[in-house]
């Protein structure tokens, strides 16, 4: 289970935009999504691959703590990505993203990656929110876009690895303190050298968060 | 979150899916249980295979059958779970039942599932369970599947997790052991759950949270809190040069964090928890340790301390978050008053009680553990049979209990009138123990009395007229005056900021008795009649404001605002302004010297003009929030004015040191001239406001006056030019282009009314930038950007187009057109500024001829255009292989050729000077060279006024009368242009740093501009301004005028290489 760094990710928005199933479908494949169950979870964590390194992800879903304001306030400052996410069928889910956005700008370490997502690809028939739109928000906001489906997992793993990538890079140009926990990222455990060797069985054989 | 994900399955049916999720498919998982209870190796992965099924189907049970969960139930298959844990089956097993569970619980939907799924008790056995939290995984699954069954407390639920008859609430107690630990998301997932279990609204279970845990977690907590601010202090008192910067805004945002997290306890308003809460806050932290830091740092040597701006700054941080009524007051009541022996009225607590307890009010640290302390409750409370429930058994000394009798009849009565606790009362049976909870309340008396006295033999003259000259301060108030005299250090307002903020936070405070912000004539905002006010707050104001419009005023802007904001707090009343004469003219006089202030610095730029309106806009749009100031740790350790540190411009000094500044390219000069700016801007508008009048003249554009897209517009009389618009994305339509004076428009004929236009499109001229197509003499690019609204969004372009004309006259046309309607649009605007200034309208050829041409033709190549204009007289000007006309600050477009093949036009046509972009050199020469009449031009006028008026500014400063202003009409005029000298050396260091800044940038070209502004204009050398401040002839004058004598020596010089 020795990893290289761990990078601490939330998410956020609305309720019902498919947050904790885009976890669940992003920690566990084992979950196979189908049809006539829905399922998700608050907390997952996961072994990605990036640059020969192995990191781990640790996301933690906020969902029903949005009434406490220090709750979401100290869950923005631990991480280190967040994903803001909306549903492409509800467009009042895309309306508040400005104020999730807010939140999390003024919460949140500066350094802080934001990839915004929107969810629920598949149900192009009932589609509110232009790809485009969601193109537009994220070039004016500087975040990383990407539309995903949590139920057929289309692009989810990008959504997730490519907010790890522009973290990883971050780190090597020096821009995160990464000896300062409180950004979200950790050093792993034996971070000496022998990453790649032991990490890289895909952890399929670790426990049930992980990887499959 | 029940089924918050179910709306989107869209109905749609399994395929093969339909086997696995199935009753049947439960019953076989159910066997292989059955054949596997005891984990081995070779089973592992088959059980955790199976026990993940079983959650999947479980969770399509709860979506589709309920047959499953009958099933489950039945054949008690949680104690399989149970089972499989209890063998210490290693980490894999374990971190997938806790998955399993987590996804259990997180999507069932049903409450009948629900209570099937906790009835049995094993939930409790699981949480109880000893995991291995030492793994980080096994941790933060834990935490995370308590935090879900902490989602699903309320009324119903909370029977399966809190037992009464046992005093057992293992979700609570469990979690709160975590309080502390060094993952940040553990702590924040126990918060959750404390939170969401208080708010379950179960008497008998917040009961048992009050007296058998209440008071050891709050006593940790509050330890906790009280180290990390320790910790703060340490890594303030030791920081250099802001090195602790990153650590420190940690420390900060940890103490918010924690201050947030009690104020969501509080307003939760479970009352009697709040008691507790409210007592271990007021008694063990915030008065031991913060308030009493305020008092003299000789003083009680031996007790915990923290330094002032700290104390202060953590103190404005508690009342702007913690709105609870019982705690400010109380707070705030120590604070203003110090001494309540005397005047207040409140009954019964006058009375000081000479028998103190120090051990009530230190900040100590618990005696046990939180473990140990919850293990002892349960422990005794099963013994004692609640009869005398202590739930102050922690950290208790022994005269406490012989104390506690009288405090609680005493208190009985004082409760009454208190918000806090009336209703407890009424619960007859618990009377007793919530008379203990409430008394430490009434103990505050005897806080202030103490750090009174021990204030009083310290307090100084000067701090005791201050008090006496306060109509009634008739009795000590050592905590008060303590926060006026920081009000007063005349270096710098480190501790003045704070103070401020700490004034304003108490005003603000929705919780705070208003009775007690008058009794210092500190009037809520909201308060309709008064009149009076707090004269000697006012005239601290006051001098603030004075001080930050000086060249040197070592006010940070952020300390200005807030004046300004606490002045008008105490003055203005809904029926007008109460302000005395005497300090109206002391504030008027100090917006005259903002006025000179910005004076200084006015010139005939466009970075003024741009500057100017930026600064404007991002004030009004972006408003102090003092609850975001507070936010940053920068301003906890010492104003600084050395800009490299990153700190925002409102929180900072200007900086003494401009050479130092000027070798690491910092835009220093930018600085002062926005900060002028922004001054002049306040202390404006304070006084428009205290005098009663509208403002007419700001912004400068307003919305109201601009052409707007849809308005019809008489064009008879307009010249416009018919032409073809193709916009970005391909998109082509035909317009007719008209100018205004501030603006340009895309018209279309209006179908009803013949010679009317109907307005498609409208823009700023100001913020235009015109260029020639490369291969088209008949098109021009027109890009118009909005300015940037706000620090995070970036300028955009609202349009982006390329403009084809009929033929390449009519191009030209529109061209000199669009270019002469820029021009002019910004020489309105910077008219309309000098008249802001009282600075004499100049005819616009002067502020051309000589503003413009002497100051920014020097360093700016891109703003060449009135250059080129006199130039194209010239027969030596050299064509340039720019040749675009406008461009916007920081914008120097290199390449636009074409425009060359057309050089025989109207005299506007704009021959660059320089013939290479590169090489430092070049450009003083190409600026220069561009006008060999230049040099005349600039010096005739400005060399003679110059050399007798050098020390004008000077007598600017002292200038108060406008009948003054008459008299040196053109004096001033020459101050204003000596004034434009330094910006030739202003600019270089000025321009590059401006880019990311100036609205007008879009962000394709950002990368090769910068380089290319940076190769035109080169920075001046540090070496020729250091050798030349020697002859520095403005002395006096802070950071900006140090640069004037390089004005004086620089001007000249350029004029050598002219004439090559």
């Amino acid at each position: 289970m020795a990893y290289a760094y761990l990078f601490k990710y939330i998410i956020i928005g609305d309720t019902g935009v498919g947050k904790s199933c885009l976890l669940l479908q992003f920690t566990d494949k084992r979950f196979q999504p189908v049809h006539d169950l829905t399922m998700g979870v608050e907390f997952g964590a996961r072994m990605i691959t990036i640059d020969g390194k192995q990191i781990k992800l640790q996301i933690w879903d906020t969902a029903g703590q949005e009434s406490f304001r220090s709750i979401t306030r100290s869950y923005y400052r631990g991480a280190a990505g967040a994903l803001l996410v909306y549903d492409i069928t509800r467009r009042d889910t895309f309306n508040h993203l400005t104020t999730w956005l807010e939140d999390a700008r003024q919460h949140s370490n500066s350094n802080m990656v934001i990839m915004l997502i929107g969810n629920k690809s598949d149900l192009e028939s009932r589609r509110e929110v232009k790809k485009e739109e969601g193109e537009a928000f994220a070039r004016e906001h500087g975040l990383i876009f990407m539309e995903t489906s949590a139920k057929t997992a289309s692009n989810v793993e990008e959504a997730f690895i490519n907010t790890a990538k522009e973290i990883y890079e971050k780190i090597q140009e020096g821009v995160f303190d990464i000896n300062n926990e409180a950004n979200g990222i950790k050093i792993g455990p034996q971070h000496a050298a022998t990453n790649a060797s032991h990490g890289g069985n895909q952890g399929g054989q670790q426990a049930g968060g992980g990887c499959c | 979150m029940f089924g918050r994900s179910r709306s989107w399955v869209g109905g749609g049916h399994g395929k093969s899916s339909r086997n696995i999720h199935s009753l049947d498919h439960l019953k076989y998982l159910y066997h292989v249980l059955t054949k596997n209870t005891t984990v081995t190796e070779q089973n592992r992965n088959l059980l955790v295979e199976t026990i993940r099924s079983i959650t999947e189907i479980l969770i399509w049970g709860d979506q589709n059958d309920s047959s499953v969960f009958d099933f489950f139930l039945e054949k008690n298959m949680f104690v399989f779970f149970l089972n499989i844990l209890r063998q210490k089956s290693g980490r894999y097993v374990c971190v997938q039942l806790l998955q399993t569970l987590n996804i259990l619980f997180e999507n069932i939907s049903h409450e009948t599932s629900l209570y099937y799924l906790l009835s049995n008790n094993y939930v409790n056995s699981i949480i109880v369970h000893k995991f291995d939290f030492s793994d980080e995984e096994i941790m933060a699954y834990y935490i995370s599947f308590l935090k879900t069954l902490s989602l699903k407390l309320n009324n119903h639920t909370v029977h399966f997790f809190y037992n009464e008859h046992t005093n057992d609430f293992a979700l609570y107690t469990e979690a709160i052991k975590f309080f502390n630990h060094p993952e940040s998301m553990v702590r924040i997932a126990v918060r959750t759950i404390t939170l969401n279990v208080y708010k379950v609204d179960n008497q008998a279970m917040l009961h048992y949270i009050r007296d058998k845990t209440a008071v050891p977690y709050f006593s940790n907590l509050v330890w906790f809190i009280g180290s990390h601010v320790i910790e703060l202090d340490n890594c303030v008192q030791t920081d250099e040069e802001h090195r602790n910067r990153g650590k420190l805004s940690d420390l900060v945002a940890e103490h918010l964090d924690h201050l947030h997290y009690l104020n969501d306890i509080l307003i939760i308003n479970c009352e009697f928890l709040n008691d507790v809460l409210t007592d271990h806050l007021l008694n063990r932290l915030f008065l031991p340790l913060y308030v009493h830091s305020l008092e003299n740092p000789d003083k009680g040597g031996e007790r915990p301390k923290i330094s002032l701006p700290v104390s202060l700054y953590l103190l404005s941080q508690v009342f702007l978050i913690i709105h609870h009524a019982p705690l400010v007051n109380s707070l705030a009541e120590v604070i203003l008053n110090g001494d309540l022996s005397e005047t207040y009225t409140k009954p019964a607590q006058d009375a000081p009680r000479s028998s103190a307890k120090p051990s009530i009010r230190c900040f100590i640290k618990p005696t046990e553990t939180l473990e140990r302390s919850l293990e002892m409750n349960k422990h005794k409370g099963k013994k004692r049979m609640q009869k005398r429930p202590n739930y102050k058994n922690v950290g208790e000394e022994e005269d406490e209990e012989r104390g506690s009798a009288e405090d609680a009849q005493e208190d009985a009565e004082k409760t009454k009138g208190t918000e806090g606790g009336s209703k407890s009362m009424k619960t007859s049976g618990e009377r007793e123990e919530i008379e203990m909870v409430i008394m430490k309340l009434g103990k505050l008396s005897e806080v202030a009395t103490a750090g009174a006295s021990v204030q009083e033999q310290n307090t100084t003259d000067e701090e005791k007229s201050a008090a006496t000259s306060s109509e009634n301060a008739q009795w000590s108030r050592p905590f008060l005056d303590m926060v006026y005299h920081a009000l007063d250090s005349p270096d710098d307002d480190y501790h003045a900021l704070f103070v401020l903020c700490l004034l304003y936070a108490m005003s603000h405070n929705k919780g705070m008795d208003p009775e007690k912000l008058k009794r210092i004539q500190l009037p809520v905002p909201s308060e309709a009649e008064k009149t009076t006010y707090n004269h000697l707050l006012a005239e601290r104001l006051i001098r603030i404001m004075n001080n930050a419009a000086q060249p040197d005023g070592r006010i940070r802007l952020a300390t200005l605002e807030l004046s300004c904001l606490l002045l008008k707090q105490q003055v203005l009343t809904s029926s007008g302004c109460v302000i005395k004469d005497v300090h109206l003219a002391c504030l008027e006089g100090a917006r005259e010297e903002s006025v000179h202030l910005v004076r200084h610095f006015y010139k005939g730029e466009e970075i003024f003009l741009d500057m100017f309106e930026d600064e404007y806009r991002s004030m009004t749009i972006k408003p102090m929030n003092v609850e975001y100031l507070m936010m940053d740790a920068s301003i906890l350790l010492p104003p600084t004015g050395t800009p490299l540190t990153g700190i925002d411009f409102v929180k900072r000094l200007p900086c003494g040191d401009v050479e130092k500044t000027r070798r690491e390219k910092f835009p220093e000069a930018e600085f002062l001239v926005q900060r002028a700016i922004r001054v002049f801007f306040m202390l404006r508008s304070l006084s428009l406001q205290l005098r009663g009048e509208p403002e007419t003249q700001l912004p400068l554009t307003r919305e109201e006056d601009l052409i707007k897209t849809d308005d019809v517009l008489d064009l008879n009389n307009s010249d416009l030019i018919a032409c073809t618009v193709i916009t970005k994305d391909g998109g082509m339509v035909q317009r007719f282009l008209a100018v205004d004076i501030y603006q340009m428009s895309l018209v279309e004929p209006d179908v009803s009314r013949l010679g009317w236009g109907v307005v498609k499109f409208a823009g700023l001229l100001q913020d235009m930038q015109v260029t020639g197509v490369e291969d088209d003499s008949r098109a021009l690019n027109i890009t118009i950007h909005k300015p940037a609204s706000s620090p995070h969004s970036k300028p955009f372009p609202i349009l982006q187009a390329t403009f084809v004309f009929s033929d390449h006259i009519r191009c030209i046309i529109a061209k000199q057109r669009l270019a002469k309607g820029r021009i002019q649009a910004r020489r309105m605007k910077m008219q309309r500024i000098a008249a802001l200034l009282d600075l004499p309208i100049q005819p616009t050829t002067e502020v051309l001829g000589f503003g413009l041409c002497s100051t920014s033709s020097q360093h700016l190549p891109f703003r060449f255009y009135e250059q080129c204009r006199r130039g194209s007289s010239d027969p030596t000007v050299q064509r340039s292989v720019f040749a675009s006309v406008d461009k916007v600050p920081g914008f120097a477009v290199a390449q636009c050729i074409n425009q060359h093949s057309s050089p025989s036009l109207s005299s506007p046509s704009p021959p660059f000077a320089s013939g290479s972009p590169g090489g430092s050199g070049s450009t003083s020469h190409c600026d220069s060279g561009g006008s060999s009449s230049a040099p005349s031009a600039t010096q005739s006028p400005a060399d003679a006024p110059t050399t007798p008026e050098q020390p004008q500014p000077h007598l600017d400063q002292s200038v108060i009368g406008n009948e003054v202003d008459v008299n040196s009409k053109p004096s001033k005029n020459s101050s204003a242009r000596s004034s434009e000298g330094e910006t030739m050396h202003l600019s270089p260091s000025l321009l590059p740093a401006q880019q990311p800044t100036i609205s007008l940038l879009y962000e394709d070209t950002a990368d090769t501009l910068s380089v290319e502004s940076l190769t035109l204009v080169p920075p001046v050398d540090p070496h020729s301004l250091r050798a030349l401040s020697g002859i520095s002839q403005l002395p006096a004058m802070a950071a900006a005028d140090s640069e004037t004598p390089a004005e004086g020596a620089v001007s000249p010089e350029p004029a050598g290489p002219t004439e090559h």
